[in-house]
C-alpha cells in the first residue's frame, strides 16, 4: 500500500517557532527565541485567548496558519487532533483537588479535562460541523495520527487538517515527562489536486527507527524534548531541506515512510 | 465480540440480563468516594491480576481490560484470526477516555512532599492515555497500527469507521476495535459537579429522570471484511460535531442528525428499513429530549428505541462498544431491549421508547454515542 498526499499548508507553533518561515530559517541556523510568547492566532477572542485551555493555544495557531496556506477556510477540513498527554496542567489541577476536597472540582475545568478538548474547541471556535477526532499514540501519538490522516484522504476527496501537539507537565508529572518546550505542527494534507502543493509525498508503510536528516543542534533538542516534535524530520522533507526519504517509526505498530515527489 | 460490564461478564451474563430486564446498578461503594448516587460497577476487578509479564501495566482500566479479554473465547477468536492473517495486518484501536486516570489520582493521595509521586506511581505508560489500547495490543501480540481514539463518550463507536477505513485503505486487514473505562473519581465528581449525576438509578427517556448513573466496562469485536464466521455486518458510521459548546448538545440536535443520516447514507438504507435504535440516552433531562428530537427529524416514523444504559451506567469511553454489542445482539436474538427504568415515559415527545422488551424480527438496527465537544457518532450494523 502506498499513496500520494500533497501538503497544501503546514503551521507551527513551539517557543522560538512562530511560523513556517520561522521553521525555515530555524533550519538554516536561525537562532530560536525562545522568550518571544506563543502565538495564538486570531481566531480566538480576546476572552477566550485567557481563559482557554493551555492546549487550545498551543494549537488554535499552528492549525489556521496551515489553512490560511492552503485558502481553505478552517471549516472546511477534516479535523484530526493526536497528542500523546493532551492537557497535563488540567491533569495536574483535578488529581491535586481530588485528593484533598473533590467537591470543590470546577465543572469548566472538569469539561474541558477531555482529550478532545482542544479539537472540541477548534470545532466550536470555526463551527466545523464535519468529522473532528482526538488520537493519542503515547509517544507514537504523531505517527498515528498520520496514519489516520492518509485513512482519511484514501476514503475521501475532502482536505483533512491534522493537528499534532503536546504541551508540558505541571506538578509531580514533570517527573515522568520531563518536556521543557510544547510543540505544536499542523498539516492540511489531501489527495494530489491540480493545484501545486507546497510537497508532494508519497506514503508507505515501514518499520525501523525515525530517520534524522542533518539539522541544527537547537532542532535535533526539540525531537528528544516533545514527541510531538518527532515530525521535524517530516518538515524538513516539505521544506526540501533533504531529499532522502524520512522515515517516522513507532515502538508498536507500523510506521510510516515518506518520499519526496514531483508535483 | 465480548461484553464485560454492571450488567454482567461476558455475553451469556449480559444475554440474561436483557432477557430478564435487570440491571447492573448498585449503590455507590467506590473507594474514597461518598457521593450519593448509584454506579454500574463490575465485581472483583481490582482483584484481577495481570500476572508478571504484565505487572508492570497494573492499572483499574487493564484489570477491566484483562477481566473482559478473558470472555467468550475471545483470545482463542484472537489467536484463529492470527492463524490467518499476519500480526502486523491487525490494528487494534480502542476508545477510552479514563485510561489509567485512577492510578494517577491515587499517586496524588499520597505524595512525596506534596510534590513528587512514590517509586510505585513511576511509570509513564500507566499516566497516559493511551494505555489502554498499548496494553491490549500487547496482549493479543498484534503488530498493526495501535490507536486510541478519546472524543469524550462517542470513543468507541468511532472505533469502528476508524478500523473501516483502514482496512479500505489497505493498511491493516482485520481489527480488533473496542472501548475500555473504568469508573475512577475524575468521572464521578466530575459529572456530579456538572450536576448530571442521579442520586437514583438513572432512568433514560422518563418523565422524572434526573440525570445519569457512571458504569464501567471492557468490550470487543473483531472487524475483517471476510471473517470465517460473522456475528453481524457494520454497513454504514456518521461521525458529526455540533460545533456548539463543550459540555452540551445542540439544541436542535443538528449534530445528531447529520450522524445518523450519515449512517444511512453509507449503508444505503431508507430510515423505514431501520428496526431499532440504541440511543444515547443518559437520562440527563436535556439530553434525552434532544436525541428523540433528533431521532425524529431523521426517522419520520422511528422505530422502537430504547437507551440500555440503565442496564450498565454511562461507561463513557467505552459506552460506542457497550451499546454495539447491546445492538448486535439485539440482532442475533432478534429481541428489543427495553429502557429500563422508563416507568412514566415521555408521551409527547418520545412515544417510540420501548418500555417493554419484546421478540421482533430486525434485519437493521442503529447505535448512537454522543460525547462532549460535540462528538457525535452514529454506527448502523446488519444481520449476519
Amino acid at each position: 500500500m502506498k499513496i500520494d498526499v500533497d501538503i497544501r499548508g503546514v503551521g507551527i507553533c513551539a517557543p522560538g517557532l512562530a511560523d513556517w518561515n520561522c521553521l525555515l530559517d530555524a533550519f538554516t541556523g536561525t537562532e530560536l527565541n525562545v522568550n518571544q510568547p506563543l502565538e495564538m492566532g486570531s481566531l480566538l477572542s480576546i476572552r477566550d485567548r485567557r481563559r482557554a485551555p493551555v492546549t487550545v493555544k498551543l494549537t488554535f495557531s499552528a492549525a489556521q496558519q496551515a489553512c490560511d496556506m492552503a485558502g481553505i477556510t478552517p471549516d472546511k477540513p477534516i479535523a484530526i487532533f493526536s497528542t500523546a498527554m493532551g492537557d497535563m496542567d488540567i491533569s495536574d489541577y483535578m488529581c491535586r483537588i481530588l485528593a484533598h476536597s473533590p467537591d470543590q472540582l470546577s465543572p469548566t475545568r472538569f469539561h474541558n479535562s477531555v482529550h478532545n478538548a482542544a479539537s472540541g474547541y477548534w470545532s466550536i471556535g470555526v463551527g466545523a460541523k464535519g468529522d473532528v477526532t482526538a488520537l493519542c499514540g503515547g509517544p507514537d501519538s504523531a505517527t498515528v495520527g498520520l496514519i489516520e490522516a492518509l485513512s482519511r484522504i484514501s476514503d475521501t476527496e475532502q482536505p483533512v487538517l491534522l493537528v499534532i501537539y503536546d504541551g508540558i507537565a505541571t506538578g509531580p508529572m514533570h517527573d515522568l515527562f520531563p518536556t521543557v518546550y510544547p510543540f505544536c505542527a499542523a498539516f492540511l494534507l489531501s489527495r494530489p489536486v491540480a493545484a501545486p502543493p507546497l510537497a508532494r509525498l508519497s506514503a508507505e508503510p515501514g518499520r525501523g527507527p525515525d530517520s534524522v536528516p542533518p539539522m541544527p543542534a537547537s532542532l535535533i533538542e526539540r525531537i528528544a524534548d516533545n514527541p510531538a516534535a518527532r515530525v521535524l524530520p517530516l518538515l524538513a522533507l516539505i521544506g526540501g531541506q533533504t531529499n532522502r526519504p524520512v522515515m517516522l517509526g513507532a515502538e508498536q505498530g507500523p510506521g510510516i515512510l515518506f518520499r519526496r515527489r514531483e508535483a | 465480540m465480548t461484553l464485560s460490564c454492571a450488567a454482567g461478564v461476558g455475553l451469556s451474563a449480559i444475554r440474561s440480563a436483557m432477557h430478564e430486564a435487570r440491571t447492573g446498578l448498585r449503590v455507590n461503594d467506590l473507594p474514597h468516594c461518598d457521593l450519593e448516587t448509584w454506579i454500574g460497577r463490575v465485581d472483583g476487578v481490582e482483584d484481577i491480576r495481570l500476572g508478571t509479564r504484565f505487572s508492570g501495566w497494573n492499572c483499574r482500566g487493564n484489570q477491566l481490560a484483562m477481566l473482559g479479554l478473558e470472555q467468550d473465547d475471545f483470545h482463542t477468536s484472537v489467536n484463529g484470526l492470527k492463524q490467518r492473517i499476519a500480526p502486523e495486518r491487525i490494528a487494534c484501536i480502542i476508545g477510552t477516555t479514563t485510561a489509567g486516570i485512577s492510578n494517577t489520582e491515587a499517586a496524588y493521595r499520597d505524595l512525596i512532599d506534596g510534590e513528587h509521586f512514590r517509586d510505585g506511581y513511576l511509570r509513564p505508560r500507566i499516566h497516559s492515555p493511551h494505555v489502554s489500547s498499548s496494553f491490549i495490543a500487547e496482549v493479543l501480540g498484534l503488530g498493526g497500527p495501535v490507536i486510541t481514539v478519546s472524543t469524550a463518550c462517542s470513543s468507541s463507536a468511532k472505533v469502528f469507521a476508524n478500523a473501516a477505513r483502514l482496512i479500505n485503505a489497505g493498511w491493516i486487514d482485520a481489527a480488533i476495535v473496542g472501548g475500555v473505562d473504568s469508573l475512577c473519581l475524575s468521572v464521578l465528581y466530575g459529572f456530579h459537579s456538572l450536576e448530571l449525576i442521579s442520586s437514583k438509578p438513572c432512568r433514560p427517556f422518563d418523565r422524572n429522570r434526573d440525570g445519569l448513573s457512571l458504569g464501567e466496562g471492557a468490550g470487543f469485536a473483531i472487524l475483517e471484511r471476510q471473517p470465517e464466521q460473522s456475528l453481524g455486518r457494520l454497513l454504514g458510521w456518521g461521525e458529526s460535531s455540533d460545533a456548539h459548546h463543550m459540555a452540551s448538545p445542540h439544541p436542535d440536535g443538528t449534530g445528531a442528525c447529520a450522524a445518523m443520516q450519515q449512517a444511512l447514507d453509507t449503508a444505503t438504507l431508507r430510515p423505514d428499513q431501520v428496526s431499532y435504535i440504541n440511543c444515547h440516552g443518559t437520562a440527563t433531562p436535556i439530553n434525552d429530549r434532544i436525541e428523540a428530537a433528533a431521532i425524529k427529524q431523521v426517522f419520520p416514523d422511528p422505530p422502537p428505541s430504547a437507551s440500555t444504559k440503565a442496564f450498565t451506567g454511562h461507561t463513557l469511553g467505552a459506552a460506542g462498544i457497550t451499546e454495539s454489542i447491546f445492538s448486535l445482539l439485539a440482532l442475533q436474538e432478534q429481541w428489543l431491549p427495553a429502557s429500563l427504568n422508563c416507568d412514566t415515559p415521555e408521551a409527547d415527545w418520545a412515544d417510540f421508547i420501548l418500555t417493554d422488551a419484546c421478540q421482533a424480527p430486525m434485519e437493521y438496527v442503529l447505535n448512537n454515542s454522543f460525547g462532549f465537544g460535540g462528538s457525535n457518532s452514529s454506527l448502523l450494523f446488519g444481520r449476519v
